[in-house]
């Protein structure tokens, strides 16, 4: 090597060695950050917020443990006022401005699925713990991963029950919407698998408030069970007119409304029997369920954790175990964990398909009784029998 | 997975048909007198009947009121909301091009829902008042749906006569006919609007009392009505109000008839068909000219 060409290669050779010797501190120091947006306004205020206190109670989790490949963990969250459009343009804006070094999935399903193509564009694992339709998970994307049950398998535990019992006769019912039509559909699957009959299939549309004629043909089809694919204020309008028009399935089981305390506080009595399902109970025996209640009240005074919370909480644990295990940030390698492991955390158990479709999580039914909610499904989880059948109205 | 119909099943539908289009009917009501009288769609008489049934839901929570008796606060008070909201926003608009009323009540409607969010936040509630229902023969006759449809029918009763019978009703009629003979005659036109805005605003409030027994008390309840109120007067001929009786209870009675007889799922499909062929058939609706 001649001395002229020493001369051209020395600032290089210099500015190698510096680049070389800087980031390894740098990268030390500097925390790994996750980013997100989140329906803290609009329509999903509730649940957004439920799931972003599941995210901050992980974080907090993760760094008193020392973080994460020895960096802390930092949450990067914007507001998507519930607004899938506002949400893509959020994602956007935290892989190429902010460069965050991962994401977490938005809530609901059609946010998820908006922001969806974003994430798959830049290539960055989205786990989604707030997706619950199939379809968004079976259109070929690599990089996004579910963590609850899909809302085909809700009434999966009703269906159950009832074949248990020897019930024949089923009458679905549910909203014209996205995930209530799905969960029916599934439901109407799982009853025919099990050899019941399925005598009146129906849906409503939203925001309907008088169920009469209705509830008159169910009455006159007298099924043996009623399965209902509802929201909320649809769950409690069907039950008082049920009351109304005295009609006495043996089961009523409900997919959303029927789990959630506000059904009991707003029906008191008329509540009673009936059937809600839930992606998770604070109940449930799972690994790490008592810390992260624990963690939950203590930061969070005066208030309790939702499904959504959990489930926020846990696919927050489930990407950074990936992470751990790949021993790195980068996507392809953190996806290759996500597929093969298999974990369970205060939310239950993970395991997804290659296409990323969650395999492993359990849905529980629940049964109000006595103005309490009783987990009566699966057996091996059961805090309580079931009361069966259930009376007639008059002698409720 | 048919179900065999019976005649009895088709009576209990009537019946559930009827006791509903009897609220739907006063409702509208309060919707048609206001464009009747002003030329203005009010798009937030849904909201404003939202905050009806939120009068009724406090009250009966804090005070423990009855809640068919929290008619007479909610009415008084939606009476004077109303009345602001004439005062100082709809009356800029009323002789302007109707688009600028839709945008403008449009614009109101939004700022209720969006203020009860935040007062009331979005959780759902509910008044568990009155459950169950009386039976009569093989009919069952919902005892909160029933209690809604005899005071709808007697308040739709006393604003009929009002109308008809008072001098300020006379004068409502007068300025809902011609305003400017009517100003000729010597009547305040600008206050005839401010006390017809207030009435249609209380009859909306006295639907929302009556459904908040009936179904989940949220911010948004109130749109679903809007709708229907705005199908009821041009179905019973806008500006005519028999008509807007007539046309609730058809509105009722299709819901219900369609549901049975097709899938829940088409009837507000069919209700639609029905104001189509209402409009082809008679345009003006199916009570013509304003009484």
């Amino acid at each position: 090597m001649t001395m002229a060409s020493w001369k051209r290669l020395a600032p290089a050779a210099l500015a190698g060695v510096v680049f070389a010797s800087l980031p390894l501190p740098a990268a030390a120091q500097t925390p790994i950050k996750i980013g997100a947006s989140m329906s803290v306004t609009g329509t999903y205020a509730k649940p957004g917020t439920y799931q972003k206190q599941g995210y901050d109670v992980c974080i907090d989790e993760l760094n008193a443990k020392g973080g994460i490949l020895g960096r802390k963990v930092e949450l990067v969250i914007y507001d998507d006022q519930s607004q899938p459009a506002t949400a893509v343009r959020l994602y956007e804006k935290l892989i190429t401005e902010d460069k965050v070094d991962a994401v977490m999935g938005p809530y609901s399903s059609a946010v998820s699925e908006a922001v969806a193509n974003v994430t798959e564009k830049y290539k960055k694992v989205m786990v989604a713990p707030l997706a619950a339709t199939t379809s968004i998970f079976k259109k070929g994307r690599k990089y996004i991963f579910m963590v609850i049950t899909p809302a085909e398998n809700y009434l999966e535990g009703l269906i159950d029950m009832a074949a248990k019992r020897g019930l024949k006769t089923v009458a679905i019912i549910n909203e014209d919407t996205l995930f209530p039509k799905a969960s029916a559909s599934g439901t109407v699957e799982a009853a025919k698998k099990r050899g019941m009959q399925v005598v009146l299939q129906e849906a409503y549309p939203k925001g309907n408030t008088d169920f009469s004629a209705l509830l008159v043909k169910i009455k006159a089809a007298n099924p043996d069970v009623l399965a209902a694919g509802t929201y909320f204020d649809d769950a409690v309008a069907i039950t008082r007119q049920m009351k109304e028009l005295n009609v006495n399935p043996k089961m009523f089981g409900l997919t959303v409304g029927g789990d959630l305390p506000e059904f009991y506080n707003l029906l008191k009595q008329n509540a009673e029997y009936v059937y809600g399902s839930t992606q998770w109970d604070d109940s449930l025996p799972y690994p790490g369920q008592k810390e992260f209640l624990a963690a939950y009240k203590a930061k969070f005074k005066g208030q309790e954790p939702s499904y959504h919370t959990a489930a926020g909480y846990a696919g927050c644990l489930i990407y950074t175990e990936a992470v751990k295990r790949a021993g790195t940030l980068d996507a392809d390698k953190v996806r290759d964990q996500l597929l093969k492991m298999e974990i369970k955390t205060a939310f239950g158990e993970y395991k997804v398909e290659p296409d990323g479709f969650q395999i492993a999580h359990k849905m529980v039914m629940l049964q109000w009784q006595d103005g309490k909610r009783i987990v009566v499904w699966p057996d091996d989880l059961a805090n309580g029998k079931m009361r069966f059948p259930t009376p007639e109205w008059s002698k409720r | 997975m048919g179900v065999l119909i019976t005649p009895s099943m088709i009576g209990q539908v009537v019946i559930s048909g009827l006791l509903a289009g009897s609220l739907y009917a006063m409702v509208a009501l309060g919707l048609g007198l206001i464009f009747g009288v002003m030329r203005v769609l009010n798009v937030a008489h849904g909201p404003l009947m939202m905050m009806g049934a939120y009068t009724t839901y406090w009250l009966f929570q804090w005070l423990g009121f009855n809640p068919y008796l929290s008619l007479l606060i909610s009415m008084p008070l939606l009476f004077l909301v109303g009345v602001v909201l004439q005062r100082f926003l709809v009356r800029r608009v009323v002789d302007a091009p109707e688009l600028s009323s839709l945008l403008l009540t449009f614009g109101i409607s939004i700022a209720l829902v969006n203020l009860a969010q935040l007062a009331f936040t979005s959780d759902l509630r509910a008044v568990e008042y009155l459950t169950g229902s009386f039976a009569v023969g093989p009919f069952a006759l919902s005892k909160p749906r029933l209690a809604a449809c005899g005071f709808a029918i007697a308040i739709t009763v006393g604003a009929f006569v009002f109308l008809r019978s008072t001098r300020l009703g006379k004068a409502i009629r007068a300025v809902s006919q011609s305003r400017e003979v009517a100003q000729v005659c010597g009547i305040d036109v600008q206050r005839i609007h401010l006390i017809t805005f207030g009435l249609g605003s209380a009859l909306a409030a006295a639907g929302g009392s009556l459904v908040a027994v009936m179904v989940a008390i949220q911010p948004e309840m109130g749109q679903v009505y809007t709708f229907k109120s705005f199908l009821v007067i041009v179905l019973g001929g806008a500006g005519n109000y028999p008509g807007a009786l007539l046309g609730g209870l058809l509105l009722g009675l299709v819901e219900q008839l369609a549901s049975l007889f097709l899938t829940a799922q088409v009837n507000e499909a069919v209700a639609y068909v029905l104001l189509v062929l209402v409009l082809l058939i008679r345009p003006t609706g199916l009570l013509k000219g304003r009484v």
